[in-house]
């Protein structure tokens, strides 16, 4: 197969539906409810490419990455990692977790507060990889300078490191064990813009080295555009469009990414985009969400037919995906 | 233009075991009438601490004044005692905070709480141009005994009352504010309970409006529409703000002039266009340098080295020498002071010559 586009990571109609509590009354006749964060997800993922998945708060993308990382089982769909199929109940999943790792976004709780960076980094290398420990010890220096620490923070504690250098070590216990695919859930969200700037340069320094791949989560739009090679933008539990960084961001065609995308501030006072922007209201509940295309009550375009089905994924051209009925008014 | 607010040589300090920690350290800084400010930095860089002193909310203790003045208008606010502040709180500076759910009450509706707000600025128009603490008790016990009165026959606020508020919702553009005006925070989502809050604060006409990250806790697609929604009630109902943020990009977006702090000071001050296109401070240039603006394969980000100095043990000299890119050797023997280059320019640097 050829390398350039071998997909390293596939799903075919993910869902999750989380049910929603019922009240204390047992012989409540009101039925099951569920909040569909993640419903109907069709994307690949291809080898040592960067994916990020860009939405607001409650579109499901972070629930998508618990999903993918087999961190919640999934209600429905199919998911493959490597051509194999990895939603079977029998799945070996330590024999998933040597090849896929996760960074979550807030490192001040994704670290055990009790426990030594060199531990921290070591720890799968001993439960996932079982490697000796002298093996360890050099991959955890190894892994330490990679991400720019030296070896002396291996005997500090959580609380004695900033914030940036946290997410370092969060970094390097992901790469430590050298997994062909992270998923970075918002790595630079907790941190200050300068620290941003250098886990950014990090991460893509790291994949050069590495040929890893990484499945991004972000809100920023900014930040998917300098980071990844495909961009799929979320809302509420669905995909709305797919495709290349450039051709998304520079000609977004469905109105949602145009309106995310207009929304996103630049810091250029001679340019104010933000003032300009004319997207209405504001991301619906998970629960109810509005029939038919979900975006269809804030759409400058929506018509009877948007309130009556969810428009499918469509191709619009090579490698660009987008759910919309009237794709040619955004053109 | 004539200057609202006057902040000399304020130094605050949080009292903490291991000494002292100056949060705000000898900050000069002018307001003027109509002007919208913003005040950028990262976490830590006393920006949050410098609004919330003007307004008098700073937890003292640990917090505590070491030096300066605030003058807004003829008086110097840091001279009030806690219930002359109250005269100004709320009435003539207002203020808006990061996260509308904890600065809403979560046990009255809504349109309650605009209502006292409203109320109370209807009282203070009536003769009470100064408003003793008595009175505000008074007033306070007044409406809320009119609030839980009313609160039983149906949750109705007197019509004219509730007529203003919906006009105030009206104003910042909530959709059915009859509905609206009877729901709890808890039950509107955070744009919404954010609006709420910008109607509340632009209900007492203030002279000042303090925005403390007012959108930061948003989505992009809200932030956008609160943003806009502010700059346009603001020019309406000419206030002049303070707005704290760490976002370069929002800064650049709503504010007139824009103030950088880094560690406790203010490192340039300038016209919001003058910034953007020469910022002249290095640790300027560097945030702006820090923010993604291309792709993957044609561009390049370069970050500012190190991280944020510990307050508790600050470097010699300039704060920012040991990052600077230009650092020279006298940056790590005295601390630059804020000098006026050309029109309406201030930096801290070395680099740009010194007076002695």
């Amino acid at each position: 197969m050829d390398s350039k586009t071998e997909t390293i990571l596939r799903t075919e109609d993910l869902r999750k539906y989380f049910p929603v509590r019922k009240g204390l009354n047992p012989f409540s006749r009101r039925e099951q409810r569920f909040i569909k964060a993640v419903d109907g997800v069709s994307i690949s993922v291809q080898k040592g490419k960067t994916a990020a998945i860009v939405g607001e708060s409650g579109c499901g993308k972070t629930t998508l990455a618990r999903t993918i990382g087999l961190m919640t089982p999934a209600t429905g769909g199919k998911l493959y990692f490597d051509e194999k199929e990895i939603t079977e109940a029998k799945i070996d999943r330590n024999q998933i977790y040597r090849n896929m790792q996760m960074v979550y976004q807030d490192p001040e709780s994704s670290l055990d507060p009790r426990m030594k960076v060199a531990a921290s980094i070591g720890e799968p290398l001993y439960g996932l990889m079982r490697w000796d420990k002298h093996v360890v010890n050099e991959a955890v220096d190894r892994s330490l300078q990679l991400v720019g620490l030296s070896a002396d923070f291996a005997d500090r504690l959580p609380k004695q490191l900033s914030g940036g250098q946290k997410q370092r070590v969060a970094i390097a216990r992901a790469i430590a064990i050298q997994p062909s695919l992270v998923i970075l859930d918002e790595p630079t969200s907790a941190l200050d813009a300068s620290v941003q700037a250098q886990i950014l340069k990090l991460l893509l320094k790291l994949q050069n080295e590495f040929k890893l791949t990484y499945v991004l989560i972000t809100h920023n739009i900014a930040v998917a555009r300098y980071m990844a090679d495909f961009v799929a933008v979320m809302y509420a539990g669905n995909i709305v469009e797919y495709g290349p960084t450039r051709t998304v961001i520079s000609r977004p065609r469905h109105p949602y990414t145009i309106a995310l995308i207009s929304s996103a501030p630049i810091p250029d006072p001679k340019t104010r985009n933000l003032l300009q922007t004319e997207i209405r209201g504001e991301v619906p509940s998970a629960i109810d969400p509005p029939l038919g295309c979900k975006f269809n009550p804030r759409c400058p375009f929506a018509e009877g037919i948007c309130t009556s089905s969810n428009p499918p994924l469509q191709e619009i051209s090579p490698e660009h995906f987008v759910a919309c009925h009237f794709v040619n008014k955004t053109a | 233009m004539a200057a609202l607010l006057t902040i000399q040589d304020l130094t605050v300090a949080y009292e903490s075991r291991s000494g002292p920690i100056t949060a705000v350290d000898h900050v000069n800084l002018e307001l003027h009438q109509d002007e919208f400010l913003a005040v950028v930095g990262e976490s830590g860089c006393g920006k949050s601490t410098l609004g919330l002193s003007v307004i008098g909310l700073l937890p003292k203790p640990p917090a505590r004044i070491v030096q300066g003045s605030i003058q807004y208008k003829d008086t110097d606010l840091l001279r009030l005692n806690g219930n002359k502040i109250r005269e100004y709180r709320g009435t003539e500076i207002a203020m808006i905070f990061q996260e509308p759910l904890t600065s809403l009450s979560p046990v009255y509706r809504v349109g309650d709480q605009i209502a006292e707000a409203i109320l109370i600025r209807e009282l203070r128009k009536r003769g009470q141009s100064t408003i003793d603490s008595e009175f505000m008790q008074r007033t306070y016990k007044r409406s809320a005994r009119q609030l839980k009165r009313t609160a039983r026959v149906g949750h109705r606020i007197p019509s004219d009352l509730s007529e203003e508020v919906i006009r105030y919702l009206k104003l910042v553009r909530i959709a059915d504010p009859e509905q609206v005006l009877d729901r709890y925070p808890f039950e509107l989502s955070g744009g919404m309970t954010q609006r709420v809050m910008i109607a509340m604060a632009l209900s007492q006409e203030p002279a000042l409006l303090l925005a403390d990250e007012p959108t930061t806790a948003l989505d992009v697609t809200t932030q956008a529409q609160v943003l806009k929604l502010m700059k346009e009630l603001i020019r309406k109902v000419r206030t002049s703000v303070l707005l704290v943020t760490h976002d370069l990009a929002v800064a650049s977006q709503v504010a007139d002039r824009v103030v950088v702090m880094y560690a406790g000071e203010i490192v340039e001050d300038a016209d919001v266009i003058d910034l953007f296109s020469n910022p002249m401070h290095p640790y300027t240039s560097g945030l702006l340098s820090c923010i993604p603006s291309g792709y993957k394969d044609d561009s390049e980000l370069t970050p500012i080295s190190g991280s944020l100095p510990d307050l508790r043990s600050l470097p010699i000299g300039c704060r920012f020498a040991p990052r600077c890119p230009h650092a020279m050797a006298i940056c790590s023997k005295q601390n630059p002071s804020l000098i006026q280059q050309d029109n309406n320019h201030k930096v801290s640097c070395h680099l740009y010559g010194q007076q002695n």
